[in-house]
């Protein structure tokens, strides 16, 4: 083997003076976006490592998401949803919740930003009526525990609430989800995010945990469902189990990377079963991971998640590494396979 | 004499009685009649009384001025203050009369002078607000003129209800001043960007509306006429857009096809990008500046010309690309292209000129869907000779591998060989009949066709024929090898008549075979390094499933028993136990769920890595206790994770999970023997069973579960929302 270079990537300069809550890859450039609980949401240019613009939110702002290149959404914790447009410096309102908006994801399948709120509710915005909620809102849906963790894919949106619910909704049809699930994981949801493919979901709990599901509902389709533990450490007979705080997937292989409280980046093949590889840690939690649109670049959020509460944290700090090629490639079995 | 001098009236008839003394003496003297006298004295007297009148009557007039002056007076305050719409200030009150005349004007002119100040002021005031309102009017009508000087205020209401009128009126004319401004701004801002993207010159195109625009300081022209006029220019300059942009994209569009066609790097592209990802844009979306400018129209109009004019010149690489492409096809479907010649000669001609390149291309592109639709209906008997290959070289394989002596030995993937030799077997004994089939069907085809099935220029039923030769001049070799050894097998029972007994190669192979499945080695590395299952926990399943062990491991049971039976206890017991290195259980498989399995998983729990797997050469009563006393460890442990679950609040994010303990370590140290640089090296993932949710019953008296960032926000669930959690 050779000789990895133990580094942790390059740091960005000027991160967020507060927690990372996430951090998303342009789908369009290496354009990186940052929402903080400083109350600050930033664009850097990854590549270049600069700090290309900032805006202040009212609130903390919990989460954010690309519109295209030149445009954003994000969510905030003093109850609503903004739009900005980083090269005119504009952010116009959506629309606001009843409380704290945790997530937001934006479908380009159907023009719509889907927002999910402790409120107990997602809410659908048409980004394009922008001058008031009545014209942006296009429907409220009711959720039964406060909204943690939501993903797409082509039509299918995956929401993850509080008291381990999951309900799977085709975007075409918000009336009523197309699946209502239970977590598979006995312990609460941190992060839900969809294969690439299409086919699933993996869902990561608070307990060193992460579960790999299928939409399909046969029993051929449900018997692929598995789990497996990780982001734990063994310490004097005892295991310590950490908070997996996020998924990301690799655009083109398909492969995964999980961020843990731990402060470790694991590289995992569902298909094969395996762990590719575990980055060296970082100085504390990983809250947030994110490919850029061509699976070169991983960006790692390390900054304090909270999970024990206030107290002492080394600083908040987000890191853009290259990716190899070894990494994040499924392994081809090591012998042929004499199985058909 | 002193006593008239003090007073002149006195004086004066002192004087008068001595004049008439001094007459009358002088009279005397005289001596003049008495009549005459009389006559003297009356005149004195007629001349007294005219004096006296006059004096009278020139009093008289001088009160009748005084009076007309006071009237006037009052008249100009009345009308003063009725023009201010005032109440008098001073009204004459004739029964409180003030006294004399004079008094009484003196005390009414300082009221009559503060007055006209006062009317003075508030005429000012007027005059103030119509010149404004007349300013105004001016700007809103854009009468070229100036304005006219002439300001006539109407003296007789000077009122401030009029006052407030007027000014009433200058605010409505402001507002709509500055409506109109701001309608100018707002088509200028839109005439602004229009420019922008048009790369015009915004200030110029501005100052043909009206001059005063284009000075960003100065006062606008915000008439009527100069509204419309710019309405009219952002219409023209839109349609120019519309114009543009379509032309644009029309370019772009062909650019697209161009690199197409082309494959044009895609730095060559890049230049270009900005204006191909409009190709499908709408009018307003377009605001980049300059995207629409003359120099970026011509700018891409050059290069797609440019690329047209590559395009001919590189029509003879298209051509041979296409060929190129015909070949490929060709040789995946073991077809041998037709007349490469023809092509050959095309090919000069267009190099010479001769034929053009496009009619080329379309005979090829002719030729390779002609190719292409031979190709699918020869695709059956391809799919058929392809397994044929297939079986062809296992079979060949096979040969090669029985040959070898040491094939028994213990070594890296010798189940591997082991199993695919088993697969060859099976394949080559379905050898002839896949070789029949495909005889049947490649002659039907033919006759179906009326021409040959070709294979790389070979007829394949000559190929088969061959075959079937060949194979039976190897059955026949591999008959006489087998009276050999049976003649060996004669020599040896003699031999052993005479010596003692000695093993069979059969008993060999099967001592053989103990060591080489129990050493750890590679079979033991694959089974830990594939991944491990397990179902996600159900409500009731929590012995349930890890008693059940995998397919593969069921699977490679039942083959091993096959092979040989006296093995499979032992072998059992022993894989299993290896299984629970790193597998916890996988359920949904069609295997018992014996109690014991269960908890012959737990074996390894008590094994420190890197310990020898000798159990597997010991008894198997030795084995199961062990296990005994494994079952009696793992149920304390079990109980113990359950209590604790009760006892752990869900909140506890690092909290530890004591049965996973010893799960975990294991497979992670035992499982990759060779790990010089774990972190590159793949590692199962540790899938093992989630104990099942019970859910504790603290739940119910602790807070509600809050995520990090709920508890950080300091977010809590209203009273009556909690209410209905507690329920669910």
């Amino acid at each position: 083997m050779t000789a990895v270079p133990q580094s942790t990537g390059r740091e960005l300069t000027s991160p967020p003076t507060d927690g990372i809550s996430n951090l998303r890859f342009s789908n369009h450039s290496d354009n990186l976006l940052v929402s903080s609980w400083d109350k600050s949401v930033r664009l850097y240019d990854a590549s270049a490592n600069a700090l290309r613009g900032e805006f202040m939110h009212g609130g903390a702002v919990l989460d954010c998401c690309f519109h295209d290149d030149s445009s954003g959404f994000t969510a905030c914790a003093d109850h609503t949803v903004r739009r900005l447009v980083f090269n005119h410096s504009r952010e116009d309102i959506l629309g606001r919740h009843d409380a704290p908006v945790r997530c937001i994801e934006y479908s380009y399948a159907t023009g719509q930003v889907i927002t999910g709120s402790w409120d107990k509710t997602l809410k659908c915005w048409d980004p394009r009526g922008a001058s008031g909620q009545e014209r942006s809102l296009i429907g409220t849906y009711t959720q039964p525990e406060r909204v943690y963790s939501l993903s797409l894919v082509g039509n299918r949106l995956v929401v993850a609430t509080a008291g381990r619910h999951v309900n799977v909704y085709d975007l075409r049809n918000m009336n009523q989800p197309e699946q209502r699930r239970e977590s598979s994981l006995k312990y609460q949801t941190r992060c839900v995010r969809c294969y690439p493919n299409g086919t699933g979901y993996a869902l990561s709990s608070v307990e060193g945990r992460v579960a790999m599901e299928f939409f399909d509902l046969s029993e051929a389709g449900q018997s692929k469902k598995y789990a497996f533990k990780c982001h734990r450490k063994s310490e004097a007979g005892r295991d310590i189990v950490y908070p997996v705080n996020s998924i990301a997937f690799h655009p083109i292989y398909g492969t995964f990377a999980t961020g843990g409280c731990d402060g470790y980046v694991n590289v995992w093949d569902g298909n094969n079963k395996k762990r590719l590889y575990q980055y060296p840690k970082y100085p504390t939690s990983i809250a947030a991971l994110s490919f850029s649109r061509d699976g070169r670049l991983l960006a790692v959020a390390s900054s304090y998640t909270y999970e024990e509460g206030d107290k002492p944290h080394e600083p908040d700090a987000i890191f853009v590494r290259s990716v190899n090629e070894v990494e994040v490639k499924p392994k081809p079995k090591m012998l042929p396979n004499p199985a058909t | 004499m002193s006593n008239g001098q003090s007073d002149p009236l006195l004086q004066m008839e002192t004087t008068c009685g001595s004049l008439l003394y001094e007459l009358q003496i002088i009279w005397d003297e005289v001596g003049e009649s008495d009549a005459e006298r009389d006559r003297m004295l009356l005149e004195l007297e007629r001349e007294c009384l005219e004096v006296y009148r006059r004096k009278v009557d020139q009093a008289n007039r001088c009160r009748a001025q005084i009076r007309q002056a006071i009237a006037d007076s009052e008249a100009e305050l009345a009308a003063i203050c009725s023009a201010m719409g005032e109440r008098p200030v001073h009204i004459r009150q004739s029964d409180q009369n003030l006294g004399n005349l004079k008094e009484e004007l003196r005390a009414i002119l300082p009221q009559i002078e503060e007055m006209r100040k006062r009317k003075c002021d508030r005429k000012n005031q007027f005059v103030e607000v119509l010149e404004q309102i007349q300013k105004l009017k001016h700007e809103l009508s854009n009468s070229s003129g100036y304005i006219s000087t002439t300001l006539v205020v109407d003296e007789a209401d000077l009122s401030l209800r009029k006052l407030e009128e007027l000014q009433r009126e200058m605010l409505a004319l402001q507002n709509e001043k500055s409506e109109r401004l701001k309608q100018v701004l707002d088509h200028l801002n839109s005439l602004n960007s229009l420019c922008l993207v048009l790369g015009m010159d915004f200030k110029q195109t501005v100052s043909e509306v009206h001059p005063s625009l284009g000075d960003p300081e100065g006062s606008k022209n915000i008439s009527h006429d100069t509204i419309q006029q710019l309405a009219a220019a952002i219409q023209k300059l839109r349609e120019i857009k519309i114009q543009r942009m379509q032309r644009l994209q029309d370019l772009a569009m062909s650019l697209l096809q161009l690199w197409n066609l082309m494959d044009t790097p895609l730095e060559e592209q890049q230049v270009f990008q900005k204006v191909t990802c409009n190709v499908a844009a709408s009018e307003n979306e377009i605001v980049e500046p300059n995207m629409l400018s003359i120099d970026i129209i011509t700018f891409v109009e050059k290069e797609v010309s440019r690329l047209e004019e590559l395009k001919t010149s590189k029509m003879k690489e298209l051509v041979l690309k296409k060929k190129s492409e015909l070949e490929d096809i060709c040789r995946k479907t073991h077809l041998i292209p037709e007349t490469d010649s023809s092509l050959d000669i095309a090919i000069e001609a267009i190099e010479s000129g001769a034929v053009d390149a496009t009619y080329v291309l379309e005979k090829i592109e002719v030729e390779i869907a002609k190719v292409k639709e031979e190709a699918f209906s020869r695709k059956d008997i391809l799919d058929k000779v392809e397994k044929w290959m297939v079986a062809c070289e296992e079979e060949s394989w096979l040969e090669e591998y029985n040959r070898d002596e040491n094939r028994y030995n213990a070594g890296r993937g010798a189940h591997l060989t082991l199993k695919r030799a088993e697969k060859a077997r099976v394949l080559v004994n379905k050898l002839p009949t896949i070789v029949d089939a495909l005889a049947s069907k490649t002659s039907s085809w033919e006759n179906e066709r009326g021409i040959e099935f070709t294979y790389d220029g070979v007829r394949l039923l000559s190929m088969l024929e061959e075959y079937n030769i060949l194979r039976q001049e190897k059955e026949q070799e591999r008959k006489r090898q087998r009276d050999q050894k049976k003649l060996q097998g004669q020599l040896l029972a003699e031999q052993e008549a005479l010596y003692g007994s000695k093993p069979s190669p059969m008993k060999n192979q099967s001592t053989k075979k103990g060591p080489r499945l129990s050493c750890g080695g590679a079979s033991n590395r694959r089974l830990s390094l594939g991944g491990t299952i397990l179902q996600t926990p159900k409500h009731d399943m929590l012995h349930s499933t890890k008693a059940t062990p995998n397919t593969r491991h069921a699977k490679k049971n039942d083959r091993l028993s096959h092979d040989n039976p006296t093995r499979d206890d032992r072998f059992q017991a022993m894989s299993s136990g290896r299984r629970g290195l790193d597998i916890a259980g996988l359920p949904l498989k069609p295997h018992s769920l014996n109690p014991t399995n269960a908890h012959e998983i737990e074996l390894p729990i008590m094994r420190k890595p890197f310990s020898p797997i000798s159990s597997t050469d010991s008894s198997k009563s030795k084995a199961t206790n062990i296990l005994e006393d494994l079952n009696t460890k793992h149920n304390e442990m079990l109980q113990k994770t359950l209590t604790s679950n009760n006892t752990s609040p869900f909140t506890t994010p690092s909290k530890t999970i004591s049965t996973m303990d010893e799960e975990n370590r294991t497979p992670k140290t035992m499982a990759i023997p060779m790990p010089s640089t774990p972190s590159t090296v793949s590692v199962p993932m540790l899938t093992a069973i989630t104990p099942a949710p019970c859910v504790p019953k603290s739940m119910e008296d602790e807070d509600i579960e809050y995520s990090f960032e709920e508890r950080r926000a300091g977010f809590v669930l209203p009273k009556d929302h909690r209410k209905s959690l507690v329920q669910i």
